[in-house]
């Protein structure tokens, strides 16, 4: 080394050249890795997984097509050919001459067909400066347009050349014709056989592992030219990504791994590569929500552009599906985009992204039952939200509640509801997580006597319309509980409030409601509840006086724990720190002492009840004197879907930091983000404990999600029509008012059906109530219901709404049939033309055999009754009558009434009258049905109940 | 384990952290001899490994110190570290040659540079090693994006570029227009300056400590304690609401910091003289305006009287007075961190009314 230094190197120059062969290596090697890691994508092995699998089932689908039954043609086809080829094989001299000349035509029309062509292209040319000159200078061109007439003769010429040499050719081809139309048909029939094989065939050749495809090109470097592997992207332009300064349309590359989402064949694959399990209502390019312009993300949201698993933003549905993914592919909570995927079982919740503020979409029940639960539940009564807003309150009204209750009884359902009622819906305020230790009791109870003691002595006095009523039979009085309907909203056995559902506990339990008050008041309120309360719900059944003290008496008979009692009792002194605490929130301490002391201890006890209730937000969900026009005290939750995570504080509760986690732990215990944490009385959280158990929790977080921002632009949305506002009115109202409690409409609700022996002795369905009834006699009936169905025990309550709302309702029946002109006239005379045909029909088809015409005959057998025909004249609509007659089960599934015009013979009868005319047929059925008079009617005696059954 | 996360947890304290690094340099310059040693090198190498790589098995410094951002300024420690020792080696094993009579090591070499192939060759060699580099970093740290930008959401921290850490650092001092405008400026002006104001021609194409000791003390606490160190605190200890945190501590974006400081019109009026603050602004402030007039106006003349007269007469009076002025600048930034420390002091002059504060 001294050596070469001293002949004037500052380094071994053989040191350095190892050091730079070793470090070349180096930057070999890493730029390898450079171009491999480039290369080396998850989507890419995703796609080879799939080409495999698309290979396997493409080919059993071919071996599928050999089964066909048409390929049996196929043998006795082949022999017709060859026949048919032998045949022409006698002319063989001929059709060789033909095929020669036919050759030379098709050259010589070659050669015309291009010269016409350049004479043309030449000739527009020339056409054109000719025209451009003459307007410049039109006295100048007389030469010129000499020329271009010329040239357009000459192009004349070669079209009508073409045209010659066209027909000589066709000539030739007729008389080729004659010898081989045959073959060419059978070949033809061929072809059409085998179809669906040949295309199968060049799929599995496209898709078939090759040496060009896969190793050139898909190959590192090679790939940018003309790859197979290629993400796939679907852009939508009207349906958007918030990203904060902008909306930019969303690209979705979903597909580059879930590439037979739109493809039927693929259901029972596992993930990436099956179908989507609902390709009618999305996806599908006939569906409402094709791939094309809805893309994906818009409903399961994540980043749609990213084509890594945990880019993309996938979020577990359940917990073992979390582990799953985090040991498959290393999946963590997401953090590079803000709306990660929503679980698969919440998808629905991004319904509301384009159908804004529906509180029914169909074919979305997740979604459904999760506004229903949180309408129940009351969640809007506290947090305005978008789209619940001039609800009624959810809880009973309190300004009467001295004729209704005691002291000592309301004191023990606060302090906690759940010890005397477990289904109620009545939210636990005190003794919750942060209020249960000892130290805290005295304080609750000061709270809970105050806030009690305010409502008593707030109370109207409530005069009972009869004063002592007389007893009851209460068996009879639980069969007609269990029998009449009651049940459509209340709930009497069940003991699981989210099995019941929120439309079987749309009303009270009635569980322990005998210990609750007392039997003059229960008698008042069954006999006509608007007398204590003018706006409840609580409909009218029409009972006899007998049938109400039967009812009231079995009430009485529901007994239950009268709850929890009191630990402590807290001293005065203890009741004044507990107001001091409120006043001194609100003015300077000396103010708030020298406030106390003037009280005396009434005084005080209301003071402080008012606070507590104003505090708890009681009024939100009932009336209470001195609140009627108090703010709702929860939080907003009209975007609550779109929150940012970091907007959640969560404190000191050991969860992981996402949106649903945090959801999902405020409501199994809303007050625990207190846990851990120093707190004045007042600081604390007050929300309610609802006792919600897993699935309402995830129902509510379902609603909750789908409480977003509003980013889809108008072009997204449904369009807007009268019909559909109709539809989306009256979808709301139906279950405000709890009718699909006991009536299936639009395949929604219904739950009577389950507490029946039979379907047919449920509420009727009433989807296609507008397209059947007349929209007069249904107006009238709502207002005062007649018994249509005497064999029912159920029976339609009267509801005494308003007309806005039964407007509202007639006007959704009516979008939902479809049914544009609500009221028409009918000219009688022409309805009842064929009735003496008719009746022949009616008699012959035996339709009195269910149907009742006036009194039951004894010969009808109760089980299979129908509706009294003398009614159709005013009820029905004439032209539903013949869709009716036509299907009834098409019109309702599962209706006992028979089909009398199968679909074949239809349009053809089996019946011989009117000449066999299906269509003549059900129309004199019809007429005569509308010469029926005398049946009952709602219209008479205008909205008073008529008859109850 | 805990024990000494914990005492790490506690020296990385900026008040103790700041106090330690100057120590460090006060330690570096007064016993160079013991520190430019091979046993103090490796030993601060080895500290440095065993650091991060026993540090790195707690979680929260984990994270910390492999988040893509943060990877560069690991390796900046190191260097850092590497490079100071051994220029001060260099320096002090010269001066030691120069004490002997010898010259320094210099010197005895040959000016010649062979171009052909030493120089080229190497040149090569280190491009070829920098494309490596480059090539393997870009492959195993990820850019570190985030989700889409939000106006209504800042990141917590939300931290500059991690060059500029150590001006965000000053911003916890001083406001934005002397932090971010004026210290800024006068840094690039200084150092656009030194070749006028510095015509010393020793140490020049030779390592030396002896012969410019003020010179390479000033430049150590101004490149390593305040611009370096500063950068290594704001990436390393300071978490979310810019709050301080030790490199083993979990980044609690609860966590919170008491708001206790003053300004020295309060100092003054309220807690001096007992009485209230007056409604001027100019009266209120004026003894934090007089004392900043003193700091850059009559300070300057008297140090050129007192202290550092030999400089003075050395380097005439232009020069003198822009290199104190610099000087004092730059000293500007201890000074209202110990006062801060020491005397919870805020603002020196505090007129809010026209968003006017130092």
């Amino acid at each position: 080394m001294a050596e070469k230094k001293a002949v004037g190197h500052a380094y071994n120059i053989d040191f350095l050249n190892v050091v730079f062969a070793a470090s070349s290596i180096f930057l070999f090697v890493s730029t390898i890795w450079m171009v491999w890691d480039d290369f080396d994508r998850e989507w890419k092995n995703t796609q080879r997984r799939f080409t495999q699998l698309e290979l396997e089932v493409t080919n059993a689908q071919l071996a599928q097509t050999q089964k066909s039954p048409e390929r049996a043609k196929l043998p006795a086809l082949q022999q017709q050919l060859a026949a048919a080829e032998k045949a022409m094989e006698a002319n063989r001299q001929r059709i060789d001459e033909i095929n020669g000349q036919l050759s030379d035509v098709d050259a010589r029309l070659y050669r015309v067909n291009k010269s016409a062509q350049f004479a043309k292209a030449t000739y527009d040319v020339n056409r054109y400066a000719f025209e451009a000159a003459r307007t410049a200078n039109p006295e100048g061109v007389g030469e010129r347009q000499k020329e271009i007439e010329a040239e357009a003769q000459r192009l004349n010429e070669l079209n009508l050349e073409v045209q010659k040499v066209e027909a000589e050719r066709a000539a030739l081809q007729a008389e080729l014709g004659k010898f081989t139309s045959e073959v060419g048909r059978l070949q033809k029939e061929l072809t059409q056989i085998n179809f669906e094989q040949t295309r199968l065939q060049r799929v599995v050749a496209n898709i078939e592992p090759s040496l060009v495809k896969d190793y050139f090109r898909n190959a590192p470097l090679l790939d940018f030219m003309a790859p197979t592997l290629t993400v796939r992207q679907v852009v939508t332009p009207n349906v958007v990504d918030d990203v904060n300064f902008a909306r930019v349309a969303k690209m979705d590359r979903c597909t580059t791994c879930h590439l037979a989402i739109d493809r039927r064949g693929y259901e029972k694959y596992p993930q990436p590569f099956r179908t989507h399990p609902n390709l009618q209502a999305y996806v599908g390019s006939d569906s409402p929500h094709p791939l094309a312009t809805t893309g994906c993300t818009v409903c399961h949201q994540g980043l749609g552009g990213s084509t890594g698993f945990n880019d993309a933003s996938h979020y577990p549905s359940n917990p073992k599906q979390r582990e799953e993914w985090e040991e498959k592919y290393h999946w963590h909570e997401p953090h590079m985009w803000d709306y990660p995927m929503l679980p698969t079982n919440m998808t629905e919740a991004s319904c509301q992204q384009c159908h804004r503020q529906e509180v029914y979409v169909p074919q979305a029940p997740r979604l459904n039952v999760a506004y229903a639960t949180y309408e129940r539940a009351g969640c809007y009564a506290c947090h305005k939200t978008k789209g619940f807003e001039n609800l009624r309150k959810p809880g009973p009204i309190l300004t009467k509640i001295s004729g209704k209750l005691t002291q000592d009884w309301v004191k023990n359902w606060v302090r906690d509801p759940y010890a005397i009622k477990n289904v109620t819906w009545m939210p636990k305020v005190w003794y919750n997580s942060n209020t249960n230790s000892p130290a805290d009791h005295p304080r609750n109870e000061a709270e809970i006597n105050a806030a009690v003691a305010y409502l008593f002595a707030n109370s109207e006095t409530y005069t009972p319309a009869v004063a002592s009523p007389p007893r009851g039979n209460p068996k009879a009085g639980e069969q007609i509980v269990r029998s009449i309907g009651c049940l459509g909203c209340h709930i009497v056995d069940e003991n699981d409030r989210a099995a019941a559902g929120p439309r079987r506990t749309f009303g009270q339990p009635l569980k322990s409601v005998g210990s609750k008050t007392t039997y003059t008041w229960l008698y008042n309120w069954v006999r006509d509840p608007k007398h204590y309360n003018p706006a409840t719900y609580m409909p009218d059944l029409r009972l006899t006086d007998a049938q109400v003290a039967d009812v009231a008496t079995y009430l009485t008979t529901l007994t239950g724990s009268a709850g929890t009692a009191a630990p402590v009792t807290p001293t005065q002194a203890q009741v004044d720190a507990v107001l001091l605490d409120y006043l001194r929130n609100l003015m300077p301490l000396a103010e708030a002492q020298g406030r106390l002391a003037k009280m005396d201890t009434t005084a005080k006890q209301l003071d402080l009840g008012q606070r507590v209730i104003a505090r708890y937000g009681c009024f939100s969900c009932h009336d209470i004197k001195g609140f009627e026009t108090t703010q709702p005290i929860g939080v907003d939750l009209s975007e609550e879907g779109s929150k940012l995570v970091t907007r959640l504080d969560f404190a000191f509760v050991d969860i992981p930091h996402s949106k649903l986690e945090w959801f999902h732990q405020k409501l199994k215990d809303p007050r625990s983000f207190d846990q851990g944490r120093v707190l004045e009385p007042l600081e604390k959280l007050r929300m309610p404990d609802f006792r919600f158990n897993a699935v309402e929790n995830e129902r509510l977080q379902t609603a909750i999600m789908s409480f977003q921002r509003e980013v889809q632009p108008a072009s997204a949305l449904p369009p807007r029509t009268a019909m559909r506002d109709f539809t989306v009115n009256g979808r709301a109202l139906v279950r405000r008012q709890n009718c699909v409690g006991c009536h299936e409409i639009e395949g929604d609700g219904g739950d009577y059906k389950t507490l029946v022996a039979d379907a047919s002795l449920a509420p009727p369905l009433l989807t296609p109530e507008g397209a059947k009834v007349q929209p007069d006699w249904l107006y009238a009936f709502l207002q005062g219901p007649i018994t249509i169905r005497p064999w029912l025990d159920v029976r339609m309550p009267t509801f005494g709404l308003d007309d806005r709302r039964w407007n509202g309702i007639i006007n959704y029946f009516q979008a939902t049939g479809r049914s544009t002109e609500q009221f028409r006239t009918y000219d009688h005379q022409q309805l009842t033309q064929m009735a003496a045909p008719g009746r022949e029909l009616f008699e012959l088809l035996q339709c009195q055999k269910c149907h009742v015409l006036g009194a039951i005959r004894p010969d009808q057998d109760r089980a299979s009754l129908a509706p009294d025909l003398r009614m159709a004249h005013e009820r029905l609509k004439p032209e539903w009558v013949l869709d009716w007659l036509r299907n009834p089960s098409r019109i309702q599934p599962g209706t006992r009434m028979p089909q009398f015009w199968p679909t074949p013979p239809y349009p053809k009868s089996s019946f011989p009258q009117l000449g066999g005319d299906a269509d003549t047929q059900i129309r004199a059925i019809r007429d005569y049905l509308y010469t029926f008079r005398g049946g009952p009617s709602p219209r008479r005696g205008a909205g008073a109940a008529q008859s109850t059954n | 384990m805990d024990f000494i996360k914990g005492i790490f947890n506690v020296i990385a304290d900026p008040r103790l952290y700041f106090f330690l690094m100057v120590l460090s340099l006060v330690f570096m310059v007064w016993k160079r001899e013991v520190f430019i040693s091979k046993a103090v090198g490796y030993g601060v190498l080895i500290f440095l490994t065993l650091f991060f790589a026993l540090g790195g098995l707690d979680p929260n410094f984990q994270l910390i110190i492999t988040k893509p951002d943060n990877v560069p300024i690991v390796g900046l420690i190191f260097l850092l570290v590497f490079f100071t020792w051994y220029s001060m080696r260099e320096a002090v094993l010269n001066d030691q040659r120069i004490a002997k009579g010898d010259g320094p090591i210099e010197k005895a070499e040959s000016d010649r540079v062979w171009v052909w192939p030493d120089l080229v060759y190497t040149e090569l060699i280190s491009l070829i090693l920098c494309s490596v580099v480059l090539i393997v970093w870009s492959i195993l740290l990820k850019a570190p994006l985030e989700q889409p930008a939000n106006r209504a959401v800042t990141p917590n921290p939300s931290k500059a570029p991690w060059y500029f850490l150590g001006l965000q650092e000053m911003l916890v001092y001083f406001d934005p227009w002397l932090a971010g405008v004026v210290l800024p400026g006068l840094i690039i002006a200084g150092l656009i300056a030194i070749p006028y104001i510095d015509k010393n021609p020793k140490g020049n194409g030779y390592y030396t400590f002896v012969e410019r000791k003020v010179e390479i003390t000033l430049f150590l606490f101004g490149f390593v304690i305040l611009w370096s160190s500063l950068i290594v605190l704001g990436t390393f200890l300071r978490g979310p609401n810019w709050n301080f945190f030790g490199p083993f501590e979990y980044w609690d974006t609860h966590k919170l910091e008491a708001l206790t400081n003053v300004d020295l019109s309060e100092y003054f009026w309220v807690r001096m003289l007992g009485g209230g603050l007056p409604s001027n602004y100019v009266v209120r402030e004026l003894p934090g305006i007089l004392l900043c007039l003193i700091y850059v106006a009559v300070l300057p003349p008297l140090l050129a009287k007192r202290g550092f007269k030999t400089y003075y007469d050395k380097l005439g009076a232009p020069r003198f007075y822009v290199t104190v002025f610099l000087f004092l600048m730059m000293m500007s930034l201890p000074i209202k961190m110990l006062l801060r420390w020491i005397f919870n002091l805020k603002y020196i002059v505090a007129i809010p009314e026209i968003f006017f504060n130092i």
